[in-house]
């Protein structure tokens, strides 16, 4: 039986022939990634040298610090906890990237998510990594074990294999079929599993979305989920990382948990009710047409990058956000944010009355503009459970950009068809 | 992010009863309601916990009870206070048909036996005695049923039996 690319890649990362589904072992990851958040790194860089006695690292270039939250209230507390991870950085040599934008499309822009590296974070969205046939693992708080040790003991995961085809319609992107099939295959349908994708669809799918709907894996159960690298994928890689990869493919008979197919043409915008992304929760967003909205974003590590602004932009083309409703644009990195200036997209969002604001992660978890109590926001963030943005009062649904978009122009939730006609 | 306070390695065999039995897809946060998932005093918690689901929790739950959960169990983004607040009032381990990973992978680290147990949720009704052999995965009840589940792996077994992964590390690797 062969392997899928899951258990090729942790293979070749812990220096063995052959890993199967199932084995325990040490994995040396090629990156272990982390950004400053208090009572995370601040602890671990101390107990690194308090309590593990660690004054140099064998391999600094390893370690990746991205400074991504908290950026935008400027006070002293907010500067004082990013100091920290500076002095810490400099005492360990790594190399510290601060305010580029948010960190799981960064080290995309930086070269570290490569085709058939291993990346580990203590947040799972690192899987968003998987776009270019990386494995990205969230491990929470056994980044320790990774930091102090190099390697990480792991069950190799099995893998659900996704063929997609089609392509995806106007109004439609991944963020629709992350959520139809949580709502297919439920909130567990691949736990502990990684999700493979492959087939036309998926070669047919712009980077950003493969990396918006690898980013989601962990409301599936999965533990990360990998795209196989096609050109697209590799002339990414190579642009910004050189040929310093070796690309991973799963084997024709690979072994899988199970295979699923869709057809990217099939999926309609979806949306899913305040609560969390689980299965019950997922509706088509035409059903919930009506529903008031106050406030609308659009950013965060999964749907905030340039084709979301784009789709942004042609919905909000030559309209306006209702009255009543405060559109909050966050791209998803400052390369992002040059991109969409340049190509006259935050123009558009602007002159249709959307706030546009500095690339963090700071809507997306309730730090900036806080939601009020009786609110209800339609977001592209990655979660909606109660008091993720603010007010544990205020009620948040989740959609792709181009729903987002449209329901900020109605005032209530809406598909974008039925704003643009398309 | 470190837990208030330290919990011993559980005993070979952990003998108590059901304190509760949650259903499919249950989110941990809401044992102490969303708006306490941020705190980690344990005095505090412990005004707070299953306030949603039995205000008597608190004062009946003894050393070596478990709770037991349906699929999915810890589904969400899984914070650590509500484990926190249980293991206080000596919550010994958790049994359920399924883990979300985020969840299992947290708690593991944090040294508590989360076991894999298809059936036990609908084998058991708050209240039921059990003896858990953690390290086999074998569930004994009062009536003389055995339940087995899924036996964790030889290193959950070590982080498990050291106290939680910080003290397993730090036995392998301190240069202290």
């Amino acid at each position: 039986m062969g392997a899928t690319m899951a258990e090729k890649i942790l293979a070749r990362a812990a220096g063995v022939e052959h890993v199967r589904a199932g084995e325990n072992l040490p994995v040396r990851p090629d990156h272990m990634i982390a950004y400053d958040f208090p009572g995370y790194t601040d602890v671990m860089f101390r107990q690194m040298h308090d309590d593990f006695g660690i004054r140099e690292l064998a391999d600094p270039g390893r370690y990746v610090v991205f400074i991504d939250h908290m950026l935008t209230r400027g006070d002293a507390r907010e500067e004082e906890v990013h100091q920290v991870t500076r002095d810490w950085c400099a005492f360990y040599g790594i190399t510290l990237h601060e305010a580029r934008g948010i960190g799981h499309q960064v080290m995309a822009e930086l070269g570290y998510a490569r085709p058939g590296n291993f990346l580990v974070h203590f947040d799972g969205h690192v899987s968003g990594a998987g776009a270019f046939g990386a494995l990205g693992w969230g491990v929470r708080r056994d980044l320790l074990e990774a930091w102090v040790t190099g390697e990480i003991f792991l069950d190799v995961p099995a893998s659900t294999r996704f063929e997609l085809t089609g392509e995806f319609r106007p109004g439609v992107d991944s963020r629709d079929l992350v959520h139809r099939i949580i709502g297919d295959h439920g909130a567990d349908g691949c736990a502990h599993q990684v999700m493979e994708f492959g087939g036309p669809g998926a070669r047919a799918m712009a980077i950003d979305h493969r990396q918006g709907l690898c980013g989601m894996a962990m409301f599936t159960g999965a533990v990360s989920a990998v795209f196989e690298p096609d050109s697209t994928a590799l002339e990414y890689a190579r642009r910004v990382a050189g040929d310093g990869f070796v690309p991973q493919y799963p084997d024709p008979d690979a072994d899988y948990r199970a295979v699923h197919h869709y057809d990217l043409a099939s999926i309609v915008p979806q949306v899913v009710l305040p609560g969390s992304a689980r299965s019950a929760n997922t509706r088509d967003a035409a059903d919930l047409d009506g529903t008031a909205v106050t406030r609308a974003f659009i950013g965060s590590c999964a749907s905030g990058r340039i084709e979301d602004i784009r789709a942004a932009a042609l919905v909000l083309d030559g309209r306006n956000v209702a009255p009543g409703v405060e559109l909050n644009v966050v791209p998803t990195s400052d390369a992002v944010h040059r991109q969409a200036e340049q190509e006259g997209l935050l123009d558009v969002l602007r002159a249709a009355g959307a706030h546009i604001a500095r690339s963090s992660c700071d809507f997306c978890f309730g730090y900036q503009k806080p939601l009020q109590p009786e609110e209800n926001c339609i977001s592209t963030g990655v979660l909606n459970i109660s008091g993720r943005m603010g007010s544990t009062g205020a009620n948040i649904y989740m959609g792709s950009a181009s729903t987002v978009a449209a329901s900020a122009v109605a005032g209530t939730i809406v598909p974008a068809q039925e704003v643009t006609g398309r | 992010m470190s837990a208030a306070r330290e919990y011993p390695p559980p005993p070979d065999v952990i003998t108590g009863r059901v304190a509760w039995v949650f259903g499919d897809d249950f989110d941990i946060d809401l044992v102490v309601g969303v708006e306490n998932i941020k705190s980690y005093d344990a005095d505090f918690l412990r005004g707070v916990v299953m306030q949603a689901y039995d205000p008597g929790f608190a004062d009946r739950v003894r050393p070596g009870d478990v709770i037991v959960g349906g699929r999915n169990f810890g589904y969400g983004h899984p914070h650590y206070p509500p484990m926190v607040a249980l293991r206080d009032l000596g919550v010994a381990a958790v049994l359920a048909e399924s883990f979300s990973p985020g969840f299992w992978r947290g708690e593991t680290h944090n040294g508590m036996p989360l076991i894999t147990v298809p059936g036990i949720a609908g084998a058991v009704v708050t209240g039921d005695a059990l003896r858990l052999d953690w390290r086999t995965a074998a569930v004994t009840l009062d009536d003389g049923r055995t339940l087995r589940g899924v036996p964790p792996s030889d290193r959950v077994v070590r982080v498990v039996e050291a106290g939680g992964s910080l003290k397993l590390l730090l036995a392998e690797h301190s240069r202290t």
